[in-house]
């Protein structure tokens, strides 16, 4: 039988604090992070986010790097997370032979970029953030910190990044191209997909409600967070305890539309069910679902259709997370993903934080309030624009 | 397992969709140029194409083609490797948010700006449901998408996968990158690009849509080895890099007919392809191939089609030849060498089928 890839590290930073404690005392305190803007320049003060707290400068000193380095926001989140994950694996101390890094985003160096772009097009000045903007860049800066990596990439599938950034990690460890990989999805708000969001109708005033039938729109949130996945025996031979395995996976694509998802949630169904299949897991063997549960009707509506053709009669407990974090994006599946196994360590399920009532259009209601209950196998939604869904499942060490 | 390319397409500043560059490549000289449009009717509505940029047209009919010429009606996945992906669309909707503030903002232009815009828009040409991926790595994001189709046909995840490398050259980016050295002054030509002592190469565009599979058929072009993504080595961890892919492969140094480079012109960059060259292969003929195709984050897209034409064709055109320490035989196996600015490497081994 194939060696069992495990998950050795996790590091986070999102609206709900730096570092899993802090993401796990928000989650059981019921705790939302969304709130108004203070950092993004914009005009549209009105609309609700889940920021990180912290400011680049404030992010700089925690990670040791000069104020005058120019190291762009989304990076700097990448930093702080992917070093908790990157500490707990002890890949410096006890370092595999090859280690990739493979990282999701979308917005790049965005945030800068659309401060400077009239001086990118017409002067000489900040052109030094012209090599900054690209999504690889952002990637690359966050491997030159930590000095280990022998492979780098970036996955850009928008909100599911992050899960198929695991994916592509865990699929090179299989065929042995590597040793171990960091794996995860970094993003900061940027006024480019603010306003994207925005033009788009999707943006809630309100904090947002998943799985409601008031359901209007989702809040935007940001946020970095990485594991770093080994087989199980290489593990073992380096000393570091496994917490979790990564049992499952599966991305597929909803083909339907560019940012609406099918009627039936095809490309979401297909995922979970291609997760199952992939971990010889049964429906019932699932005690929790994170979803994707964005706060839209076209998200919720269809991701709900497609968990009841997946489960059947007998949905398990779940949830979505987006209204204590916010959309943290190209972030969500990694953010989600440490959220999953924080649920999965301590045996809960995090409350879908307000919901009102019950859809109309499908007959299925999250779990509202922490529920502590037993959790062998977990299953983490990921969905995108351009119909790229994800999905992978994270069981117990047996 | 033997995996194979099966078809390429490509649309390019060389004549479109056919192998005119083969016997009879384009000479450029400027140091902007734009990809030769092909007719897009064989390959998409003529209502749809008027809603669709550039770059989503060149990677639909880049990609219907592969597929036709693979003689496949669906594909198991769809990767593609973009640097800026739908660069156009992102600085529409960037400059209307600049100058116009944030007020009046309309959504078609962000909803096709997101990298995987490209992928997507071929899922839904082909109604394909299968696996969906997008990489953005700069001057690999071509490669990582051909090393994730391998390791899945390794794995048995997957049976064929369209990999494609898609990156448009807008005026204003070109601009920008000229302000950080990407771009050369003054008339380009083989022999300057060949002598240069000076940063910087000349901008083409990519569209290359290549199918590959586990399956031997009468098309397949040439057999797919392995693809490693290096970053940072150091000259000693690329040496083993390439002594480990010949041992995996069963091949010696002299069993290397070709060495096909990134070579462009940039004489910092370039340094670095002839110490490779010298280094791991000091008897080996070395080609290149931006000199017909340009620069730009995908342009390593074009190595691997150029390479797997000369192996399907078992024949190397003179005008791809580099340095030839020895006259250059038929090729068998072709070793290729990419690098973007020394930070990110690849290594490509193809073999006749």
């Amino acid at each position: 039988m194939a060696d069992k890839l495990v998950v050795t590290g996790m590091g986070i930073i999102s609206g709900l604090g730096v570092g899993k404690n802090d993401t796990l005392q928000a989650l059981l305190a019921e705790k939302s992070s969304v709130g108004t803007i203070t950092h993004l320049q914009t005009t549209h003060t009105d609309i609700p986010v889940a920021e990180v707290r912290m400011t680049d400068d404030e992010m700089k000193s925690a990670l040791d790097i000069p104020q005058n380095q120019l190291v762009t926001r989304t990076p700097l989140m990448a930093m702080v997370a992917a070093k908790e994950a990157i500490q707990q694996a002890q890949l410096q101390k006890q370092k595999p032979k090859r280690i990739a890094f493979i990282n999701g985003t979308t917005v790049g160096g965005m945030e800068k970029s659309e401060l400077f772009y009239r001086d990118f097009l017409d002067n000489e000045q900040h052109k030094e953030f012209i090599a900054a903007h690209d999504c690889g860049a952002g990637t690359d800066a966050v491997a030159d910190y930590f000095g280990i990596f022998d492979v780098t990439t970036t996955i850009s599938t928008a909100c599911s990044s992050a899960i198929n950034a695991l994916i592509i990690g865990a699929n090179l460890i299989k065929t042995g191209k590597v040793d171990a990989a960091v794996v995860g999805g970094t993003e900061c708000l940027s006024k480019f997909h603010l306003n994207g969001f925005n033009t788009l109708m999707i943006l809630d005033r309100e904090p947002c409600k998943p799985f409601s039938k008031n359901h209007v729109g989702l809040n935007l949130g940001e946020g970095a967070a990485y594991l770093v996945l080994e087989t199980a025996s290489a593990a073992q031979e380096r000393g570091v305890q496994a917490l979790c395995e990564l049992n499952g996976y599966a991305n597929f694509c909803d083909a339907f539309h560019q940012t609406a998802t099918s009627p039936n949630g095809q490309g979401p169904f297909l995922a979970m069910q291609g997760a199952l299949a992939d971990s010889n897991l049964q429906p019932s063997d699932i005690d929790y679902i994170s979803c994707h549960g964005t706060g839209t009707g076209n998200n919720d509506t269809t991701e709900g259709i497609a968990i009841t053709r997946v489960f059947g009669e007998h949905i398990p407990d779940f949830s979505s997370t987006k209204a204590f974090t916010g959309h943290t994006t190209s972030a969500a599946g990694s953010v989600e993903a440490v959220i999953s196994i924080l649920a999965l360590q301590n045996n809960f399920v995090p409350a879908n934080l307000n919901f009102t009532e019950k859809m109309d259009e499908v007959d299925i209601v999250p779990v509202t309030k922490t529920k502590h209950k037993e959790i062998q196998h977990v299953m983490n939604n990921s969905f995108g624009f351009g119909g790229n869904d994800s999905s992978c499942i994270f069981s117990k060490i047996k | 397992m033997d995996i194979f390319i099966q078809s390429a397409a490509h649309i390019s500043i060389q004549n479109p969709l056919c192998e005119d560059w083969f016997e009879n490549p384009i000479p450029h000289t400027e140091g902007y140029n734009r990809s030769i449009e092909p007719d897009y009717k064989p390959f998409i509505n003529p209502i749809a194409a008027r809603r669709m940029g550039k770059l989503i047209k060149r990677a639909i009919a880049t990609s219907v083609s592969a597929i036709q010429s693979a003689d496949l009606e669906q594909v198991d996945a769809i990767i593609t490797g973009t640097g800026l992906g739908c660069i156009e669309n992102t600085e529409k909707f960037l400059s209307a948010m600049v100058n116009e503030g944030e007020q009046f903002l309309q959504p078609t232009f962000f909803m096709q700006s997101t990298h995987n815009t490209i992928s997507s828009q071929i899922a839904l040409h082909q109604k394909c449901n299968g696996y969906n991926c997008t990489y953005s790595h700069r001057g690999t994001s071509f490669e990582s998408g051909l090393s994730d189709a391998l390791q899945q046909m390794l794995l048995g995840r997957i049976n064929n996968a369209l990999v494609g490398g898609h990156d448009e050259m807008t005026p204003d980016y070109y601009n920008m990158l000229g302000k950080i050295g990407y771009w050369k002054q003054g008339e380009i030509s083989e022999q300057t690009l060949k002598r240069s002592n000076t940063k910087g190469s000349f901008a083409g565009e990519t569209s290359v849509a290549l199918v590959v599979g586990t399956t031997h058929t009468q098309h397949s072009l040439c057999k797919l080895r392995d693809v490693d993504l290096l970053y940072k080595p150091s000259s000693e961890s690329l040496k083993q890099a390439v002594e480990r892919m010949l041992q995996q492969a069963n091949l010696h140094v002299s069993d290397i007919n070709a060495v096909m480079l990134g070579t462009s012109g940039d004489c910092d960059f370039d340094e670095t392809y002839k110490r490779f060259a010298q280094t791991n292969f000091p008897n080996t003929p070395t080609l290149w191939y931006k000199h017909l195709f340009g620069e730009s984050f995908t342009a390593a897209a074009f190595s691997v089609y150029a390479a797997a034409t000369c192996l399907s064709k078992k024949h190397v055109p003179q005008h791809l030849v580099y340095n030839t320490p020895k006259p250059l035989e038929q090729p068998h196996n072709i070793l290729i060498y990419n690098h973007f600015q020394n930070i990110n490497h690849s290594l490509i081994l193809l073999s006749q089928c």
